[in-house]
């Protein structure tokens, strides 16, 4: 599903207009494929120079390796049907430094200002065309990364209005030139990723979520058998997932592994919860096991902390109670390996 | 079956924009290309810089003013193959053209710097407003200055935001470079104008 500008900006609450930040906004006519490698070659009579070819080059791997999602990948190919232009053939109107188009599903071009192009507002400098970069100039590399950005389907940043945040994103409004910051990003910045996690999803369930994002989570858990005889062991399961709003597109409702969950315990009845440890990997995605004895009735819940690395809040299970029979506090019996005992709550 | 294009999308956008905004349009004009190759009315006379290099942002500006004609908006001109000219103005004042900075509108894209915008004279607390005469609606609009030529590489100050249409009341005495960014409805695209505002 294709989610508007509006609905991504809205991912972010309590933020508006010019004040607000968060995930790039994304263009209206939706992302491409999961993975679709579009790939590209130079326009015929419009190839750039060698060094910025290069640096075309290296925004597509750089693209490529920072979307931190499902993101299309940008391959060149001397046979490929997606046209890289450079020169004053450029349909970038009077004040673009370069430009896009994108047909999704089909394809793309893009074209890259000449060096030494005069604008209104000076005389372009392309870094990668001097021996040693001089100030004002634009690096390539950032320019183009910027325009696989928009292929991908990422519009303007909407920075806070002192730009503080100008290096959240390569996807910006305006350009900067060396030295400013900013001027020489070779990697998606965690808003450009949120947006492009949004559109085609995360590569794998462990992956992380950018911290660009404010997204909940579920936690459920439930207990195998929910009753058991003294001494009888249960398996406590927890479940974590994204929670599935229409607003968060292709990774709502995505199973999360790889985390920390913590299970914790009472006695029936008590208030206070203690921690019984980290719960293990299970054998399905997101899921969080660990096999407990308890001696009499205990309530169990599974707790994920909101982590300081990503964009997920914490979430705690609802309350699970484990019945036990003939129950006996001197009877917890010995676990097995993994097995945490709890003594009688 | 006929493939829905994006010219077709972008003609269903316009025209549903249209009347949502209770446009008298004089019906929808051909789209060609997403970003055409003209520039905005407001970037008349280009000037040949040739500063040197080591000026700080962006590129190499030129070392005088940069001579950019203000024009008046020609109403119910706007050509939804680009996103439309956009003026600003004072009360009673004659609209100046902003220049068209970075956009992305309908299937394209460009990507410019800060530019140092169309010239433009107002007095302190002088409220400001942006037209887009014969655009689309304007669903969200943000501005914010710079000082003189500082063209971004200064940390902006916001003048303000919120829904459309887009109207500010004048920064502090001074010469400012404004960078207003519109987002038109319809999710047609957004495009940032610039200003040179001196304001006495």
């Amino acid at each position: 599903m294709a989610i508007g500008a509006s609905t991504l900006v809205a991912l972010h609450l309590a933020v508006t207009g010019a004040s607000a930040h968060g995930p790039d906004p994304a263009l209206s006519a939706g992302p491409f494929g999961q993975n679709q490698d579009l790939r590209f070659r130079w326009r015929s009579g419009a190839e750039p120079a060698p060094a910025i070819k290069t640096a075309i080059k290296a925004a597509a791997g750089a693209a490529n390796a920072t979307r931190a999602s499902k993101a299309a990948t940008f391959t060149y190919d001397a046979g490929g049907s997606n046209l890289i232009g450079y020169g004053p053939g450029a349909t970038c109107g009077v004040n673009g430094l370069a430009c896009y188009t994108r047909d999704v599903p089909d394809g793309f071009t893009m074209w890259l200002r000449e060096q030494g192009h005069v604008f209104d507002w000076g005389t372009l400098k392309w870094c990668q065309s001097y021996t040693t970069a001089p100030n004002g100039c634009y690096d390539a590399e950032t320019i183009a990364l910027d325009e696989f950005g928009h292929v991908e389907g990422l519009g303007h940043h909407v920075n806070f209005n002192s730009d503080s945040d100008y290096e959240d994103a390569v996807v910006q409004t305006y350009s900067r030139t060396k030295p400013t910051v900013g001027w020489n990003a070779h990697a998606f910045g965690r808003c450009d990723t949120a947006t492009l996690q949004v559109q085609y999803d995360v590569p794998l369930a462990s992956a992380r979520y950018s911290t660009c994002l404010d997204l909940a989570t579920v936690l459920t858990l439930s207990a195998a058998p929910g009753s058991i005889v003294v001494g009888g062991s249960t398996t406590l399961t927890a479940t974590l997932k994204v929670v599935d709003y229409a607003s968060y597109g292709r990774i709502g409702g995505n199973a999360v592994s790889g985390r920390t969950v913590t299970l914790q315990r009472r006695g029936a009845g008590a208030t206070t919860w203690t921690s019984v440890g980290s719960m293990s990997v299970g054998s399905v995605t997101g899921t969080y096991v660990l096999t407990q004895r308890p001696g009499a009735a205990t309530e169990y819940r599974a707790v994920f902390s909101t982590p300081s690395s990503e964009g997920l809040n914490g979430d705690t299970s609802p309350t699970v109670t484990v019945s036990v029979s003939g129950s006996s506090c001197s009877a917890v019996a010995a676990g097995s390996t993994g097995t945490v005992q709890a003594p009688c709550a | 079956m006929p493939r829905w294009t994006r010219h077709h999308r972008l003609m269903a956008i316009v025209a549903a924009t249209w009347l949502a905004a209770g446009c008298a349009a004089s019906g929808p004009p051909s789209a060609t290309s997403p970003i055409a190759s003209s520039g905005p009315p407001s970037a008349a006379s280009p000037i040949a810089a040739t500063t040197a290099a080591g000026t700080d942002d962006p590129g190499s500006p030129p070392a005088s003013a940069p001579a950019i004609a203000a024009s008046t908006t020609p109403a119910g001109s706007f050509d939804p193959a680009q996103p439309p000219p956009a003026s600003l103005a004072v009360e009673g004042g004659d609209p100046v053209v902003g220049q068209l900075g970075s956009l992305t509108w309908g299937d394209g894209g460009s990507d410019s710097p800060w530019l140092p915008g169309a010239p433009i004279e107002v007095a302190s607390g002088e409220r400001l407003t942006v037209d887009v005469a014969g655009g689309p609606a304007v669903a969200t609009w943000s501005a914010r200055r710079v000082a003189g030529t500082a063209r971004g590489s200064a940390g902006p100050v916001g003048l303000g935001s919120g829904p459309g249409p887009a109207a500010f009341d004048a920064p502090p005495v001074g010469v400012w470079s404004v960078a207003v960014t519109l987002d038109f409805a319809g999710e047609l695209g957004s495009a940032t104008y610039y200003w040179a505002i001196t304001v006495r």
